[in-house]
């Protein structure tokens, strides 16, 4: 499998502004988020990439991706019908290609050179499957995630084959459902947000598009039917995401890539002040 | 003897079915001491659950009744036996029953078997065994996949549930819509011989079957047709509290701590509690957290707001034997889940994984609020006809290893092809449903039936395996819609296998309605079904259709008329009702109200607006406003609302209690049965200033209390017994003998405070009828006439609760035909229940030694007990009770004042006239049913010219009260309420009988009266007579003042709504009989006589043991029936 498209979503109600945020990335420049988060595609190989926007907001977001702009297909999801209906408005752009799908509000940082972007498709080019990138989480934070139950792939570490797909379960379901062997207990695999995915889910997608035309079109519900058509795959990956819509996500994402790159010590050193000045 | 060890571990179902009893027949002390020690051993390192439990109870039930059995005939004499151990007692109490089996087995092992050492032995490994598979229940329903996680959560930041988006949407009005859920009851078809008892399912998937029909349900010629019985309702609130209403049992609170939620029994609402915990709203986990409830609200609903949870019962009666309950807990916790996401349609069925979750959870839910229903009780939750069947645990299973079954049975619903809907109809037009109006405690059956399984007692294991057969029988009648072979069936289901396992499930008022059903409709009357756990409740009776109209009225006439018949005998809770029923083939289902259909059950609003009107308006929050406004506008124009605004009246201006209530008042009757206030308001100063209470009922606290000598207790037996038989066979033929019965008291623990009338309970069947404790003490007497060719009158002494009963009760039974003098002696006294004080309830409570209950169950019995503390405080300490039914306020003063009430009364009198030769009364309890008049116990107190002359027996674990002590080297009876120290009983071997021997004459000495004085005071109005009434009076008084007086608790039931009771504690006094052999100038003696003579039947749940024991034959070998 050789993956050269990827497709990030920004159109979200809650999405829109966030990728325009400025950071400052591992290296000290101050960039996007969505610059950071195209880079993290590149760095994997990705030559093409196609950005999900909502109507009327591209020429922010061209800005805003700076030097890589020349290599952004603007697709725009003419209605806010779904996570998965915002996938499928780019079947176009991935045609009968395997892509990387990422969200344009979360930004990843690794914990070994490659990123994580890279690491997720060299799984699914060795694999020759759809893989998409999972962490363990607490069950408390199960009413934000999709999840998935599954087993793991022998012989391959933090690899494992998804056998059921749920958007946002309760503790009930997934204690039920998504139960994989080796997790501590009440935590269960999530979606990382990034996903390299096989033009079979687009495929699902749209025929899911055409039978709900009122929306409520989920990613999950098509990866659940993919997980039964072919194999499908979850892998951990060496790093943590970061969500910028979340409370102090923003910022917890610049702590998180300031702490990780050249400013450490100075960010560090900012922080020791700023408890230390705290009153009690 | 076979190794009993083999008998647990064999594969062979040949071995491992055989029954206990029939290994130990025939067996030594020594064989089966060396059996239990090899049963213990192996118990301690059994590694299974049911090879460990099932060892438990071979131990248990070879100490409780073949030891003993072969120890009484080996003639161990109790003067060498070991005392039971207080420590161990301790132990057994505190629920450490391990510790307390090492202490046991250690005395055991150093001073040998004995009958006492044993009956504690046998209750350690019996608890034991019960509280190692109430443990594993409770490890299964938590490692349940779906109910893990709610044990994990402890903190509200981590509630993962959400509430489901369509329960945010405000009408234009701001009102929030209500999801309601509607859910069956269910019906057992097959009775299923207990088989839907978890522990059998868990050991014995194979013989777990039963047929279970889900029904809506409607009270005949009340309702206008059946309709699901059950209902919850849920709503979002603008407020973070969590309100709870159950509309049936009529009480709201609005719970704002997360500790109340887990405060189960602190008011009518912890069914509801119970389901918010079990839905996981509030989870358990987060149990003792110290969070914030409305924190934990915020993370599902949103800030600021909070949930309402309703519940509903179409006024279905408690005790229908229907499950109605544990569905409704099914319904409360589907709706919660529901409304959290956790089914995935908001509305109408559920899937089956979810139905099988809503099971798993209401098991947890019935867990934590401390009750227990069986396996199949859920079944409403599913629809139509369904066969559920334990399951084989497998490997995977959390039960795999552990147990045999799974804990949760398999639900498998059956369709059309295979029940046709003519069938369903053809069940439907001839089974006429009912509620008897009986209400009992069916956990000490399923104690039995448990018991009994695990030891294969011989015909129990038969009748299980016949069960089974008539299971297969029912299925097939059913499948060929032939009905009238499905009653045949069900009748003899309740004939055979169901009786033959537990004699006690069926009672005379069952036997009388099948007999008059039977009689009434001849062979259109096609058979009984029994429901449930047992038979007085809910039952099924079944017709020919063309009848069955007709049967429905006339049962419900004969139901009243029979009831009418035994209401003194038995305890009834309500008026029986006849239902219409309907077979729901949805099972539970939900609808969502919105807008002007967005109304509360019926019922809520008389409940809740009486509140809500005294508040401004401008207070409410905007929902509460706009309900309000609906709710106005509906109850003009919907026609189920019309009673609503008179209802409303009503709750704000509720009548007074005159309008009410029926029959005589207290005071009158207070005034009719000799009430004295002087006194009573004396004790009330008493009770007030701590002059007297429970703690002051001890004797003085440096009282030497020491066990008697030998030679302070006979036993006739030998050479002696043969001289004392003839003397007593002479007084006997000489006509100096008569009967006094003790039947004044209201079987406080035989009923749980029903208040009936112990003596006239047909307790139990022998030579194959229900007797009555009077038939059964009668049938003795009879015997005893016939033998000795001279009748014995026969007394029953009575009180003003069971004066008129007995009396209406012998009439129409016309005296059993006893062919002697048969004669009621009237109480004289009464006293005046009072409101506990809060310095008894906690004496009783915290500082008497008590029975520590199983976790959960002592977590609710605190809160229970914090509530009626606060109860005793808001009614007033010592003030009187009267917040019930005037006899229930009432209390007889202690079965001293019987004894001198025959000479007040004329009996006494009456007996001298007829019979001058008349010297030696027997004087015992309604309930010592061993009780007879044996010539050589007779004559051995005619030989001694004792005054008294009391039997004992020697002392078991259960013996509790007292005993026969030195005090202070003086040997007499010390009532458990006066040992200054707990630990002073254990010290005692012999336990009082309270059979007493009298020498009639030197007992009216004691009293400074003579026969004379008897005689003259029974003869007229005469100047004569009154003087000498009054000198018995006076004489009564003296001695009555030197008897102690106690103050004691007392259960007593109040019974409300449709079947519901409260047990609440009152305070009352009493004097004792045994303290006459304190009384300086008695002459007392003390007699030991056999176990089987002197035990008291106190409570239900003995009289399965009193049966197996050879107790049961020995008083029937004591009879001539009529």
């Amino acid at each position: 499998m050789n993956i050269k498209k990827a497709v990030i979503t920004a159109a979200g109600k809650n999405q829109r502004t966030l990728p325009l945020q400025s950071l400052v990335d591992r290296d000290g420049v101050s960039k996007t988020a969505l610059a950071i988060i195209i880079e993290e595609a590149l760095s994997a190989g990705v030559e093409e990439i196609g950005l999900v926007v909502h109507p009327g907001d591209q020429p922010a977001f061209a800005a805003a991706a700076g030097s890589h702009a020349s290599r952004l297909t603007f697709i725009e999801q003419t209605q806010p019908l779904g996570y998965g209906h915002a996938v499928a408005s780019a079947r176009g752009f991935t045609g009968a290609n395997p892509f990387l799908l990422m969200v344009g509000d979360h930004l990843y940082v690794s914990s070994e050179s490659k990123g994580c972007a890279r690491q997720l498709v060299e799984m699914a080019s060795s694999q020759d499957a759809s893989v998409s990138a999972v962490q363990a989480t607490h069950e408390s934070k199960l009413p934000y995630y999709g999840a998935i139950g599954g087993k793991r792939v022998a012989g391959v570490s933090e690899l494992y084959e998804v056998s059921e797909v749920l958007e946002k379960p309760t503790p009930t379901e997934a204690e039920q459902r998504l139960i994989v062997p080796g997790l501590r207990a009440g935590h269960y695999l999530c979606f990382f947000g990034m996903h390299v995915l096989t033009p079979s889910v687009m495929e699902i997608l749209s025929s899911l598009v055409a039978s709900k035309p009122n929306g409520g079109i989920h990613l999950s519900a098509a990866l659940s039917t993919l997980a039964r058509r072919e194999r499908y795959l979850a892998a951990e990956l060496k790093g943590r995401r970061y969500d910028i819509g979340a409370r102090f996500g923003l910022l917890t994402a610049q702590l998180a890539l300031s702490l990780s790159g050249a400013d450490r010590d100075e960010v560090l050193a900012g922080l020791v002040e700023l408890l230390a000045a705290r009153k009690p | 003897m076979q190794s009993l060890v083999g008998l647990i571990t064999s594969a062979d179902p040949a071995v491992r079915n055989q029954s206990l009893d029939v290994c130990c027949r025939g067996a030594s002390v020594q064989e089966l001491i060396a059996a239990t020690r090899e049963l213990d051993t192996f118990r301690r390192g059994a590694e299974n659950l049911y090879e460990r439990v099932r060892a438990l109870f071979f131990l248990a039930a070879i100490h409780r009744f073949h030891l003993p059995a072969v120890l009484e005939k080996s003639g161990t004499s109790p003067e060498l036996s070991a005392l039971i151990p207080f420590r161990g007692y301790e132990q057994l109490l505190q629920r450490r029953f391990e510790e307390a089996i090492d202490t046991f087995l250690a005395l055991q092992e150093s001073s040998g078997p004995s009958d006492g050492i044993s009956s504690a032995l046998a209750s350690a490994y019996h608890r034991l065994g019960f509280q190692t598979l109430a443990d594993q229940v409770r490890r299964s329903v938590r490692t349940v996949r779906g109910n893990q996680w709610m044990f994990r959560m402890g903190h509200p930041g981590d509630q993962p549930l959400r509430i489901r988006p369509d329960l945010l949407q405000r009408s234009p009005e701001g009102a929030f819509p209500i999801l309601r859920e509607q859910t069956p009851v269910r019906m057992d078809l097959t009775h299923s011989a207990w088989s839907d008892i978890f522990f059998l399912g868990m050991d014995y998937p194979e013989g777990a079957r039963v047929l279970n029909v889900s029904v809506d349900l409607g009270v005949h010629g009340r309702d206008a047709s059946p309709r699901p019985p059950v209902s919850a309702w849920l709503r979002v609130l603008d407020e973070p509290v969590l309100r709870l209403t159950s509309v049936d049992l009529g009480a709201t609170a609005d719970v704002t701590a997360l500790s109340d939620v887990f405060d189960f029994a602190r008011d009518y609402l912890g069914l509801l509690k119970a389901a918010v915990i079990a839905s996981g709203i509030v989870p358990p986990g987060i149990e003792g957290s110290g969070h914030s409830l409305a924190e934990l609200l915020a993370q599902i609903v949103g800030p600021g707001r909070g949930l309402e949870l309703v519940s509903s019962v179409n006024d279905i009666p408690k005790g229908s034997r229907l499950a109605v309950s544990t569905n409704l807990l099914g319904s409360l916790i589907s709706v919660c889940m529901r409304a959290t996401g956790q089914a995935s349609s908001l509305t109408g069925e559920l899937q089956e994984s979810e139905r099988r979750l809503v099971l798993a959870r209401a098991l947890l839910g019935e867990w934590l609020g401390g009750s227990g229903g069986g396996w199949q009780d859920s079944g409403g939750v599913w629809p139509g006809i369904k066969l559920i069947t334990g399951v084989a645990a497998e490997s995977g299973d959390p039960e795999s290893g552990v147990s045999r079954g799974r804990l949760m049975p398999t639900h498998s619903v059956y369709d059309r092809d295979a029940i046709p809907e003519s069938a369903r109809k053809a069940l439907q037009d001839s089974l006429v449903v009912v509620h008897g109006g009986m209400a009992q405690n069916v956990g000490p059956i399923l104690e039995m039936v448990t018991e009994k399984y695990l030891l294969r007692s011989e015909r129990e294991w038969h009748g299980r395996q016949d069960a089974l057969t008539v299971l297969d029988e029912v299925i097939s009648a059913l499948r060929r819609g032939d009905i009238k072979a499905l009653a045949a069936a069900t009748t003899r289901n309740f004939r055979e296998p169901i009786q033959t396992i537990i004699p006690w499930a069926s009672t005379r008022y069952t036997e009388l309605l099948i007999e008059r059903a039977a009689a009434a409709f001849g062979q259109d009357f096609w058979g009984f079904w029994m429901l449930g756990g047992m038979s007085g409740g809910g039952m099924g009776f079944i017709f020919a259709p063309h009848r069955k109209q007709e049967a429905q009225a006339k049962l419900q006439e004969i139901m009243s008329a029979t009831k009418r018949e035994l209401q003194h005998a038995l305890p009834f809770a309500m008026e029986p009702v006849v239902f219409d029923y309907a077979i729901n083939e949805h099972g539970t289902f939900a609808d969502l109200l919105a807008g002007d259909a967005a109304l509360m059950p019926h019922g809520y609003y008389a409940l809740t607006v009486p509140r809500l009107v005294r508040q401004d308006r401008q207070d409410l929050p905007l929902a509460r406003r706009a309900e309000l406004d609906t709710v106005g506008a509906a109850a003009r124009t919907r026609p189920e609302l019309r009673g609503l605004v008179q209802n409303l009246f009503d709750a704000l201006l509720p009548r007074g209690r005159a309008e009410t209530r029926a029959g005589a008042s207290l005071p009158e009757l207070l005034e009719q049965n000799g009430f004295d206030r002087a006194q009573h308001e004396q004790i009330r100063r008493d009770l007030t200033g701590g002059r007297i209470g429970l703690a002051q009922n001890r004797l003085r606290a440096d009282s030497v209390i020491e066990d008697v000598r030998d030679s302070d207790v006979a036993c006739v037996e030998g050479a002696a017994a043969v001289a004392a038989r003839a003397a007593g066979e002479r007084a006997l033929r000489q006509g100096e003998v008569a009967v006094v019965t003790l039947a004044a008291g209201a079987g406080s623990r035989w009923t749980q405070g029903a208040g009936v009338c112990k003596a006239l309970h047909p307790f139990a069947k022998l030579a194959g009828r229900h007797r009555t404790f009077i038939e059964t003490h009668l049938a003795k007497s009879r015997r005893t006439s016939r033998a000795y060719g001279a009748v014995l009158p026969h007394v029953f002494t009575t009180s003003y609760a069971t004066q008129n009963p007995t009396e209406l009760f012998l009439k129409a039974v016309d005296g059993y035909g006893y062919e002697g003098p048969l004669l009621l002696s009237p109480g004289r006294s009464v006293g005046l229940r009072m409101v506990p004080t809060e310095r008894d309830l906690r004496f009783a409570w915290e500082e008497m030694p008590q029975q520590r209950l199983d976790e959960q169950q002592q977590k609710v019995r605190e809160s229970l007990r914090a509530a009626l503390i606060g109860w005793a405080r808001s009614a007033g300490e010592a003030s009187d009770y009267t917040d019930n039914l005037p006899l229930q306020c009432m209390h007889p003063v202690g079965h001293w004042y019987e004894v001198p009430n025959l000479f007040r009364n004329g009996v006494l009198a009456r007996l001298l006239r007829e019979r001058p030769s008349l010297r030696w009364l027997l004087l015992h309890n309604i309930d010592t049913l061993g009780a007879d008049v044996d010539p050589a116990l007779l004559g051995h107190h005619i030989q001694s010219g004792a005054a008294l002359t009391f039997e004992v027996i020697t002392r078991r674990l259960e013996d509790r009260g007292g005993g026969l002590a030195r005090v202070n080297q003086q040997p007499r009876l010390v009532e458990g309420l006066a040992m200054p120290r707990e630990e002073d009983e254990f010290r005692l071997r012999y336990y009082n009988s309270m059979t007493t021997w009298i020498d009639l004459d030197r007992l009216l000495d004691v009293f400074g009266l003579s026969r004379q004085i008897i005689l003259a005071a029974g003869e007229g109005d005469s100047a004569g007579s009154r003087a000498a009434s009054e000198t018995i009076t006076a004489a009564i008084r003296t001695l009555a003042a030197r008897m102690p007086t106690y103050v004691t608790l007392k259960e007593v039931k109040k019974r409300w709504g449709h079947g519901q009771e409260d047990i609440f504690p009152v305070t009352q006094f009493e004097k004792l009989w045994g303290d006459m052999t304190a009384v300086s100038g008695i002459d007392c003696r003390f007699v030991r006589v056999p176990r089987p003579r002197g035990q008291q039947l106190k409570d239900q749940a003995q009289l399965d043991g009193w049966l197996r024991d050879g107790s049961a034959a020995f008083v029937e070998n004591l009879c001539e029936w009529k």
